[in-house]
């Protein structure tokens, strides 16, 4: 589905990302973790071919994303407020989006009406500007509307930051089902370990720029990524314990 | 702890990515500000014979004294129209170790810095040390300099505890406005009392009691003080910032529909003028500019030379492409990422802009007819320049949008607001004001007028038949200039 070739991008003198060959497959459920300033915004970015890199290029479905437009056709992404047209009430916003994919408002409607949960009556009919809503129901409003666009590929980044318990597992298993059932590739970044070690199958982990680990998901790699994170820490649990969030 | 404010804000002020950058902008900024002081000064300096020529059979002190309260009316209703509250800049500081009354000490003084508090001494101390001094003696001046003083707080506070109280209740802005508006009207148009007349028995009596200037000077305390008590009491995030907690609803227009996915934009776009402070003053500015016309056609000599029409004509119809469109497409700054990764093709959004334009513009054409009371020709050039504006002066604007990278918070008012200005601001504003009288100047200074005005329309209309092929050539151009647009954007 995407193909990265010698992707770079140079800030001021400081290389921010530098991946010389990435690939991820149709149907994959990928997790970018890191710290921040490791690259993992700046390398979305690219992929939605909103900054320019220094050089290589990103491929989707065959096709360079840069100068193309068809990648929009199959493509939803959040990552952050500044995709949100905030003097628009949610219904509107919506509506706006649906009628991008030709969609009318009875569609869409429909479809809002099966997030009523994910929603929990915060989002419709609140008589509320976006602009006017919390951070974390502003980035309930930019997930609803990627997943009002069927996608092929779901980009999210840091979707479960700001969202309240109950949503963030709401969105666990939104997340969990799209994957399985409809095969929707997903890339998601998180700081969060746990919630990104149960959603993807594989993990992306980024340091300064660079893909230094490229891991298949396993009942071992939240200790393993833990681990890692636990800078100058020597008492992280390095035993491989029982995964915490299959425990449940 | 105000010196630490102080120094707080003056760093904001130097560190924002509006003022760093652009030293033109700043040039000119500083003329234009020094500019208007100086009109000002100049209006206090000759006020004397101003007043004269006004009021040629008044003794120039009585009609002096007359004009202060009035002045100070007005300033009033434009304070409460313009000045800006000081306000979220305190939010960092409430949870720290900073004593409340520091805080609100420091938002009564800077609320102090405006050219409002700087107006009434400019227009009125040359006057004072011109005539009153001379006349009845320093000590009567500096009562009246001092009551001049007095009621600029006053109001200064007045305009700021009123406005704080509409940001909880949006009725007191209309009460305060409308109660002033009938004080004013009882004046000018009823004619139940004078305010000038008021005036007068006030700053009448202080040329022989010079210690009544005390009572302007109390009423500034007492307003402080309400201010100060109002602020202490209140000072509660919710409360200070600008937001009103009314009900917004989703609004539709009907007649876009028809026009698709184009339509959906331009109705995104509308909805953005209206619900945004600093484009719904673009569109108010340009409403204002429906009575320009007034200003050239009342005069007899300029009624009937076409060259003002086509002056006039081109700025009536077209000040929302100019003052909206200079901006373009920094109205929708804060959301473009999202608009660039959506499904939606540059086209599509180009033709919204035009779609757009023409409806205002139409509009503004059809309220400009009542000008053919002048003449019909006035409306025959009205029209000519409209169709010049919708080809023209539109593929111009979108053109220099595409140059134009400056983010803008729509959240802030527009007057004396610099953000997102830029030298394309500057640019535009040649092509825009020079094309239509190259063509139209020459010609007419040969004698064939309407050749030149048949010229005009012809390209308006060339324009907006090919309207498709300059779409194409700002798409291509755009995708020249997206990442730094963009980019540029993003910068907060």
């Amino acid at each position: 589905m995407i193909v990265i070739n010698n992707l770079k991008k140079v800030y001021n003198g400081v290389t921010v990302v530098n991946i010389p060959q990435l690939e991820i497959k149709k149907g994959e459920s990928v997790g970018l973790v890191g710290n921040n300033g490791a690259g993992k915004t700046t390398l979305f970015r690219m992929i939605l071919d909103l900054i320019r890199p220094e050089s290589g290029e990103v491929l989707s479905n065959g096709e360079v994303v840069a100068g193309h437009e068809a990648w929009k056709n199959y493509t939803a992404s959040y990552l952050d407020e500044g995709f949100l047209i905030d003097y628009l009430t949610p219904e509107e916003y919506f509506y706006f989006i649906g009628g991008l994919h030709q969609q009318n408002q009875a569609q869409v409607n429909d479809f809002l009406a099966t997030l009523s949960d994910f929603f929990n009556g915060e989002i419709l009919k609140r008589g509320k500007y976006i602009r006017d809503l919390s951070k974390g129901n502003q980035s309930k409003v930019g997930i609803a509307s990627c997943l009002l666009q069927n996608p092929e590929l779901l980009m999210l980044d840091e979707p479960f930051a700001n969202i309240d318990p109950s949503t963030q597992i709401r969105l666990k298993n939104m997340l969990k089902d799209l994957n399985k059932r409809q095969g929707v590739t997903t890339l998601i970044s998180s700081h969060d370990l746990s919630h990104i070690t149960d959603v993807c199958e594989r993990i992306l982990l980024m340091e300064k720029g660079k893909i230094i680990k490229d891991i298949a998901t396993n009942s071992s790699t939240l200790a393993e990524l833990e681990n890692y994170f636990a800078v100058g820490q020597s008492t992280a649990p390095a035993l491989p314990t029982i995964d915490e969030e299959e425990n449940h | 702890m105000t010196s630490t404010f102080l120094q707080h804000e003056l760093k904001a002020f130097w560190r924002s990515r509006n003022t760093g950058k652009n030293i033109a902008v700043k040039i000119i900024m500083g003329v234009l500000i020094l500019i208007l002081i100086l009109y000002v000064l100049a209006a206090g300096f000759f006020l004397d014979k101003i007043l004269a020529a006004i009021f040629p059979k008044q003794d120039l002190i009585i009609s002096f004294c007359g004009i202060i309260l009035i002045y100070f009316l007005f300033d009033l209703i434009s304070r409460i129209q313009l000045q800006e509250l000081p306000t979220l800049k305190v939010q960092p500081y409430l949870q720290l170790p900073v004593k409340r009354n520091s805080l609100v000490q420091y938002l009564a003084l800077t609320s102090l810095i405006s050219a409002f508090n700087l107006f009434p001494f400019l227009l009125f101390v040359p006057f004072i040390i011109k005539v009153i001094a001379a006349n009845s003696g320093d000590v009567v001046a500096l009562a009246f300099v001092v009551s001049v003083f007095g009621i600029t707080i006053f109001n200064n506070y007045l305009a700021l505890y009123i406005k704080r109280k509409a940001n909880l209740n949006g009725w007191v802005f209309l009460i305060a406005t409308g109660g002033l508006i009938l004080i004013c009207l009882g004046d000018f148009l009823w004619h139940f009392y004078s305010i000038r007349n008021i005036s007068y028995m006030f700053f009448g009596h202080l040329i022989n009691e010079p210690e009544l200037s005390v009572l302007p000077f109390l009423l500034a305390v007492v307003m402080y003080y309400l201010n100060f008590l109002y602020l202490r009491q209140n000072l509660y995030l919710e409360e200070l910032s600008s937001k009103k907690a009314l009900h917004k609803s989703s609004t539709e227009y009907p007649f876009l529909n028809r026009f698709g996915l184009v339509g959906d934009l331009a109705a995104n776009e509308i909805k953005l003028i209206f619900r945004n402070k600093r484009s719904n003053s673009a569109l108010k500015m340009s409403t204002i500019f429906l009575f320009y016309g007034l200003l050239f056609y009342t005069k007899h000599q300029l009624v009937h030379s076409d060259f003002t029409a086509v002056f006039t004509g081109m700025f009536m119809t077209g000040i929302f492409i100019i003052n909206y469109g200079q901006f373009m497409f920094s109205w929708q700054a804060s959301h473009f990422d999202g608009l660039l990764v959506s499904k939606l093709n540059f086209p599509d959004f180009l033709k919204a802009k035009y779609l757009l334009f023409t409806i205002i513009t139409t509009i503004a054409f059809l309220l400009t007819t009542p000008y053919a009371y002048f003449g019909w020709r006035i409306l025959l050039i009205h029209f000519v320049m409209y169709l010049w504006n919708l080809g023209v002066n539109t593929t111009i604007i979108l053109y220099f949008a595409n140059r134009n990278s400056r983010r803008i918070d729509l959240s802030k008012a527009a007057a004396f607001n610099w953000e997102g200005v830029g030298a394309s601001q500057w640019l535009v504003s040649l092509p825009l004001l020079l094309t239509p009288f190259v063509i139209y100047l020459p010609l007419n200074l040969l004698g064939h007028p309407d050749l030149g005005l048949t010229l005009l329309a012809a390209t308006g209309l060339i324009f907006i038949f090919t309207r498709d092929f300059w779409i194409k050539k700002l798409e291509a151009d755009f995708y020249k200039h997206k990442y730094t647009i963009a980019e540029g954007f993003r910068n907060k």
